[in-house]
């Protein structure tokens, strides 16, 4: 099975990673594509929360968003190195959830792990989160990973 | 973060990537979504909103019935500056634009810090003469609410739709181009539906009305005027990093959008001459409306301006969007380099959006629109009129440095894809820059005030940041290539 674990940048997109590795059989997974969707008309194209703060730095002024996004990919990538499974590493381009389904379905996808937002007002009363829309139109299981009950502020 | 096609249904219409092939099956496989194409309508949709609709009539005030050739020099320089821009993006594809360029040709910290406020200073006022545009055009279908009203509204309303990501799709820009271009096909057609009847005058187009200013003079005027129009371009640097095949399909997008949003510009300016008398354009607040409102087409004028009103709105508030989504782009930017206080780098966890520099960036354009209602006229120019000059100077400075820091790397970082500007023509594009900068200058000093005060704000950023910001070590302030040797380490 080819399970697509995608990234924002975010602490809870690490940990969602980490949830499928909690539970999942790596002899079932064979492959593990980690996704991370560089939005270029947005404001910021990509943010990187998860390196260190020098890295974050490094990589914005060489290789902009892009570098941004490898290097999420990496640290997610490194979650499940010695698991198992084959880890590939991939970045795209466009809207997220799109491009995450579209992912999916290349990829022949068993299952797709995304994160979901946070529990915030933004989030229940804005509809249209990515999470929501990858559950909608995916071509395969999504595993949610909703975040904890108290969101610790780093 | 939403697409139109959640509209639509479960399938995605668009081919923004689907149409490559997938060559991305190893590891590290890139993939970038932006289409020669998509950057073209980018840029075309950038430039045509910003300036034609809002200030046609300004231009026509200063030049008379000829005011098209003020708009004709003003785009040729604009575009000169873009194959400027096109040979650096070529260079350095990241999404970075003037301050990166300035701070490879020159490397002077303060300098660098100096040209990315000016673009950031830019960027409000240029959202605030956008936005007052706006309430002008908003005017027209609905008087009631006062115009200020109106545009702090407009700014909350796209700082909110920001947050939220629905800026996007390249679907919506390709669609809002479109729509912007059929407004200005819209005057063209009248135009030439006056000019079949035989009532076009066309001695108007030669004519002069400059009071006792020479008449060179007058279209130095009207060109800085008419520069506003074009500005907007600088900002397709931002999708540099993300367009597919940068170095074949960014100078013949960015430059082939800026020379049909000219020729365009120079088509409407004849048309409103035509078929508008002068004084017209230069007392109405939405002047391009004034063309349709004669009802030379036979289609009922009521309904006919309407339609135009919604056409330049959607026109206004696409440029507008542009510059806000820049705003806190650049903040971000600047508080990586320890420049600005670090909190305009926090990215909201769920939204992932700069909230902090949206939030900030949407009090400052609030606060230009406030002032510049209640301060009072030094020269009696209308709050636009005074906005746009002020963005204007400001990116005639910046214009000029790209140009002489293309100039001065020529040489290095150069391969066979390097796209290569006409030296010759830079340097006319520079002269021409220098010289519009001068003489606005020199017209209207007070403009220099407005400048200040906007890039007081960013020196304000820097000095709280300098006093009480926590600096990160190894990282020199401001020198956004320190972070990279950090990183080699």
């Amino acid at each position: 099975m080819h399970v697509v674990v995608a990234t924002d940048g975010s602490q809870q997109s690490l940990r969602a990673a980490k949830q499928l590795k909690s539970f999942a059989d790596p002899a079932k997974i064979t492959d593990i594509s980690v996704v991370a969707v560089i939005r270029p008309l947005a404001a910021v194209a990509f943010a990187d929360d998860l390196s260190s703060e020098e890295r974050r730095r490094a990589d914005l002024q060489t290789g902009g968003f892009r570098a941004a996004a490898e290097s999420s990919v990496a640290t997610v990538a490194a979650v499940f190195e010695g698991w198992g499974p084959k880890v590939h590493r991939r970045i795209r381009s466009g809207s997220p959830a799109n491009e995450i389904i579209k992912a999916a379905k290349q990829l022949n996808a068993g299952l797709v792990v995304v994160a979901s937002g946070g529990r915030g007002i933004s989030d229940t009363v804005l509809v249209g989160s990515t999470a929501q829309r990858v559950q909608h139109y995916a071509p395969c299981p999504v595993l949610v990973v909703r975040p904890a009950p108290r969101v610790k502020k780093k | 973060m939403e697409e139109p096609n959640s509209l639509l249904g479960s399938e995605p219409p668009m081919a923004e990537t689907s149409a490559l092939p997938m060559t991305d099956e190893d590891d590290g496989g890139l993939r970038r979504s932006i289409t020669g194409k998509q950057l073209f309508f980018y840029t075309l949709g950038d430039v045509l909103g910003s300036g034609i609709y809002v200030l046609i009539g300004l231009v026509a005030a200063a030049v008379g019935g000829a005011f098209w050739i003020a708009f004709a020099v003003g785009v040729t320089i604009a575009a000169i500056t873009g194959t400027a821009y096109a040979e650096l993006v070529t260079k350095y594809p990241q999404a970075a634009g003037a301050a990166l360029y300035v701070n490879k040709a020159f490397g002077n910290k303060v300098l660098t810090f100096l040209v990315t406020v000016c673009f950031l200073s830019a960027s409000f006022a240029a959202a605030g003469a956008l936005a007052d545009g706006f309430a002008s055009y908003f005017a027209t279908l609905w008087e009631g609410p006062p115009a200020l009203l109106v545009t702090l509204l407009f700014i909350i309303a796209l700082s909110v739709v920001n947050f939220i990501g629905i800026t996007e799709s390249v679907v919506i820009n390709m669609v809002m181009a479109f729509v912007e271009i059929a407004g200005l096909v819209i005057v063209l057609i009248i135009a030439i539906w006056h000019i079949a009847e035989g009532n076009a005058e066309f001695g108007t187009l030669t004519e002069f009305n400059t009071g006792d200013t020479n008449w060179a003079l007058a279209i130095l005027a009207g060109v800085a005027l008419s520069f506003f129009a074009m500005t907007g371009f600088e900002n397709t640097a931002n999708v540099a990093e993300e367009t597919i095949d940068p170095h074949r399909s960014f100078p013949r997008s960015l430059i082939g959008g800026m020379v049909v949003a000219g020729l365009i510009y120079v088509l409407v300016s004849m048309a409103a001459a035509l078929t508008v008398s002068t004084k017209t354009l230069v007392e109405a607040d939405a002047a391009l409306l004034e063309v349709v409102k004669t009802g030379i087409l036979p289609i009922d004028t009521g309904f006919m301006t309407t339609l135009f009103s919604v056409i330049a709105l959607i026109a206004i508030t696409n440029t507008t969007l542009v510059a806000v989504v820049t705003q806190p782009r650049i903040l971000y930017g600047m508080a990586n380099e320890d420049v600005v206080p670090g909190v305009f780098a926090k990215i909201h966890p769920t939204r992932r959006s700069p909230w902090v520099g949206l939030v900030f960036s949407g009090l400052v354009v609030c606060a230009l629109l406030v002032v510049g209602t209640f301060a009072p006229d030094v020269e009696g120019a209308p709050l636009i009129e005074r906005l746009s000059l002020v963005t204007v100077l400001f990116l005639l400075f910046i214009y000029s440095l790209v140009i002489i820091a293309c100039l001065k790397l020529r040489g290095h970082d150069e391969d066979e894809r390097t796209f290569r500007a006409n030296t010759p023509l830079l340097f006319i594009g520079l002269l021409g820059n220098a010289a519009i900068l001068y003489w606005s200058i020199d017209d209207d000093p007070t403009s220099l005030i407005w400048c200040a005060g906007l890039v007081a704000v960013g020196v304000v950023l820097f000095l709280v940041e300098y006093f009480f910001g926590k600096r990160t070590p190894g990282v020199d302030r401001g020198d956004p290539e320190a972070a990279q040797r950090q990183g080699e380490i």
